[in-house]
């Protein structure tokens, strides 16, 4: 392709001629505009990485005693005296936290509006259609700090209500009732949790064996009898000893309330738990009212032509269908939700990004600061993805 | 040919944007790069050609830096921006401010968005090492305190056991806060807020127990409250914290002007000179240390030359438009109950800490 170019260069034209019939070469054309943006790119990434070299791009500041002490701190026991590291792994645990709850209610919220939003229902359609309209359009941030401010209004912690003892609701947080054990507590959730996930694993394969064996036992039964199992074998190694945790409210001999026990949602957990939950769940009722809708028609005509009823048509016919095109768009939101977390630092929910702005305030190194966020949100959203995607391939493989 | 045209179209639009991109990224990493030290242009140049001076301050503070109702910044720290600008341009009106949160004034200062940072920031060690700033005097000597409900009945730090406490987030009050607790034993939890907006709110609505931040700002912010006396500032002092404006490291010409502005308002003060009569004392100034401070010369001699790279009356221009340092604080700090007699921001002559080195 450069023989034309050649040919023109060693052909017995005047320069400017050479120059003109160059230019009207298409080839050289390309080549001198790759060239001016390669040339421009490497020079552009030269200049970054010659500032970048200049800085002291070490992490050293961060086994340094952390010095502040953290509001919420869930699963990991944080004080002011572990390291700055230690510190940031709570923010970590924290934003993990917000997240996987946030994931969570989000998916029911969205797949409860996006059924809605196709009720027939003239009603429940419009508050759904309502909901996902006004939610929708307002900034998430105006809607974390809204719903900060409403937490506030709950009764301050001298009047709280109490529901004879059983709960304390005040603007300290809301404590609820909660089955606790003496020790090891959370980690024996922790194995029942994983175990749940292993049994229903199981469940699938055993499902698989049965099709071609009909004669094999409930799968349902078998799965169910191993959790149980794991539970118990591990509720005697863990020493597990329930109680029932009541929230109490004392107040101390200077005049302190001091709430304890039970489960406590505090006003900036569960502020942001909701912004995040109420507005991701706007785009979720989309995604899930778009993929029903996307399916023919004839789909909702066959099973009414079948005889099943509206609860089994949703969950025989129309949500198995519905899912292949549901979970592509859904991971996008997962994705949105985790990220928009880190807006918690507009309320006083020390999320990972809270505590590497007041470590980056106590103690400079901005830049590998930041790099070291960057890197654990993209750690989290590839966990996110890499799920969703191992997800979305058992979806589409059933009934292909 | 339509098909090659749309192609150039769209190379041409790929370059800009690469350009444009280029240019954008290399804002962002300027502004990032808070501890290279580069050699540029000295602050006080860059100042000079802008005819301007920009100052960065707090816009929510009564008393020393908040926006008052005609849209104008006023209040102690505000004065020092106007004094520097009255000093290098003659002309205490000409500076911008820029109203920053605690946790973005340094990254401010370093990515050169302002001149001048004065933002009742505390004077410590690792801020003057790490952060790439000087801090140039303290014009304020200031003490962390606590401010609890009246009705609360608290009188101590020792009697906040299992108390919640509102606090600004990557403050030095943060870890002055933790310090004191934890030493003593006292658990407690923080509850860290960016901006003092949701933590006011917080704190009326008895989210926290306490609220603590330097007692000049507890002071200002429970002047503002309705009900100031439902309010009280328990007398213990939490830590000791200088307030005073800072410049960037390695700017040592408008360093030296910012810290002798300081000075020299001090200085004024001692000697007696006010806005009122700096003018007679500039014209017949009673004895030599006094001329040198005005730029003058005494008896009919020649003016003494500091060299500073401004006017050699800049103090009377100061003195003139802001006012020497007893005066800005009469003005501004006198009002919140903040009183000079008996504490550390009493003239040196009167058992304070105010003192200003020589003028000579």
């Amino acid at each position: 392709m450069f023989t034309s170019i050649f040919e023109q260069l060693r052909s017995k034209e005047s320069f400017g001629k050479k120059i003109r019939v160059l230019f009207y070469d298409r080839t050289f054309r390309n080549l001198l505009v790759q060239m001016i943006f390669s040339i421009l790119m490497i020079m552009f990434l030269w200049y970054l990485v010659s500032r970048a070299l200049e800085l002291d791009l070490g992490f050293s500041h961060l086994r340094s005693r952390a010095g502040f002490g953290l509001s919420h701190t869930f699963l990991i026991d944080y004080t002011s005296n572990d390291s700055r590291w230690q510190a940031y792994f709570a923010g970590i645990i924290n934003t993990i936290r917000v997240s996987i709850v946030g994931i969570l209610l989000a998916t029911l919220l969205g797949v409860i509006m996006g059924l809605a939003r196709l009720s027939k229902n003239f009603l429940i359609s419009k508050i759904a259609a309502g909901y996902v309209e006004f939610i929708r359009n307002t900034p998430l941030l105006v809607q974390i700090i809204f719903w900060q401010l409403v937490l506030l209004q709950l009764p301050q912690i001298s009047n709280a209500i109490t529901f004879g003892g059983l709960s304390v609701w005040s603007n300290r947080g809301i404590l609820l009732p909660f089955i606790n054990s003496v020790e090891n507590g959370s980690l024996w959730f922790l194995v029942l949790l994983i175990s749940l996930i292993f049994c229903l694993f199981i469940r699938s394969y055993l499902n698989k064996i049965r099709e071609e064996n009909t004669n094999f036992f409930s799968p349902n039964l078998i799965s169910l009898f191993i959790f149980f199992g794991i539970g118990i074998i591990f509720y005697f190694i863990l020493g597990i000893d329930l109680y029932s945790d009541i929230p109490t409210l004392e107040v101390n001999q200077y005049g302190t309330y001091i709430q304890s026990g039970g489960f406590l949602l505090s006003p900036e957990f569960a502020a942001i738990l909701f912004a995040l939950v109420i507005y991701t769940g706007t785009f979720i009722t989309e995604i899930v009212r778009g993929s029903i809708q996307s399916l023919p028609k004839g789909q909702t005509e066959a099973a009414l032509a079948l005889g099943l009823s509206s609860y089994q048509r949703i969950t025989l016919i129309i949500l198995p269908q519905a899912l292949r095109s549901i979970i592509p768009p859904l991971t996008n939101q997962y994705l949105n939700l985790t990220k928009n977390s880190s807006l918690s630092v507009a309320i006083a929910y020390p999320d990972v990004f809270m505590v590497s702005r007041t470590i980056m305030n106590n103690a400079g190194h901005a830049l590998p600061m930041l790099f070291l966020i960057l890197i654990t949100f993209l750690g989290l959203s590839l966990f996110i993805s890499l799920f969703m995607n191992f997800l979305n391939r058992r979806v589409t493989r059933i009934g292909a | 040919m339509f098909y090659l045209r749309n192609k150039l179209v769209v190379i041409s639009m790929l370059l800009m944007s690469v350009l444009i991109f280029a240019a954008c990224s290399e804002e962002t990493v300027v502004e990032t790069v808070v501890e290279v030290p580069v050699e540029k242009e000295s602050t006080l140049t860059t100042i000079l050609d802008r005819g301007e001076l920009v100052c960065g301050v707090n816009d929510n503070l009564t008393g020393f830096g908040v926006v008052n109702s005609a849209g104008e910044f006023e209040g102690f720290d505000i004065d020092f921006c106007k004094a520097v600008a009255a000093a290098i341009l003659g002309d205490s009106s000409k500076v911008e401010y820029v109203p920053l949160t605690a946790s973005a004034r340094f990254e401010a200062l370093a990515a050169e968005e302002i001149d001048l940072l004065i933002r009742n920031t505390t004077w410590t060690a690792s801020r003057d090492r790490d952060l790439g700033n000087d801090f140039t005097a303290a014009t304020f000597y200031d003490g962390q305190g606590m401010m609890v409900k009246a009705s609360s009945g608290y009188d101590s730090i020792e009697s906040m056991t299992g108390s919640t406490v509102c606090v600004l987030q990557g403050t030095t009050t943060e870890l002055n806060l933790d310090d004191r607790f934890t030493s003593a034993g006292i658990p407690y939890t923080p509850l860290t807020f960016e901006t003092n907006d949701p933590l006011q709110a917080a704190y009326e609505e008895g989210r926290c127990d306490g609220w603590t931040t330097d007692k000049s700002g507890l002071a200002s912010k429970r002047a503002g409250f309705d009900n100031p006396d439902d309010h009280v500032v328990l007398a213990e002092t939490l830590s000791k914290e200088p307030l005073g404006p800072l410049t960037r490291d390695n700017d040592s010409e408008f360093y030296d002007v910012v810290q002798w502005v300081v000075f020299g308002m001090m200085q004024a003060e001692e000697s007696g000179i006010t806005s009122a009569n700096v003018a007679a004392m500039a014209a017949d100034p009673a004895d030599p240390g006094m001329a040198r401070l005005l730029g003058v010369g005494f008896d009919g001699g020649e003016a003494t030359d500091f060299s500073f790279g401004i006017p050699l009356d800049f103090m009377q221009n100061v003195i003139s438009q802001v006012g020497n340092y007893g005066e800005v604080y009469d003005e501004h700090l006198v009002p919140l109950g903040l009183t000079r007699e008996g504490s550390l921001n009493a003239q040196w002559t009167e058992g304070g800490l105010i003192y200003a080195p020589p003028f000579r």
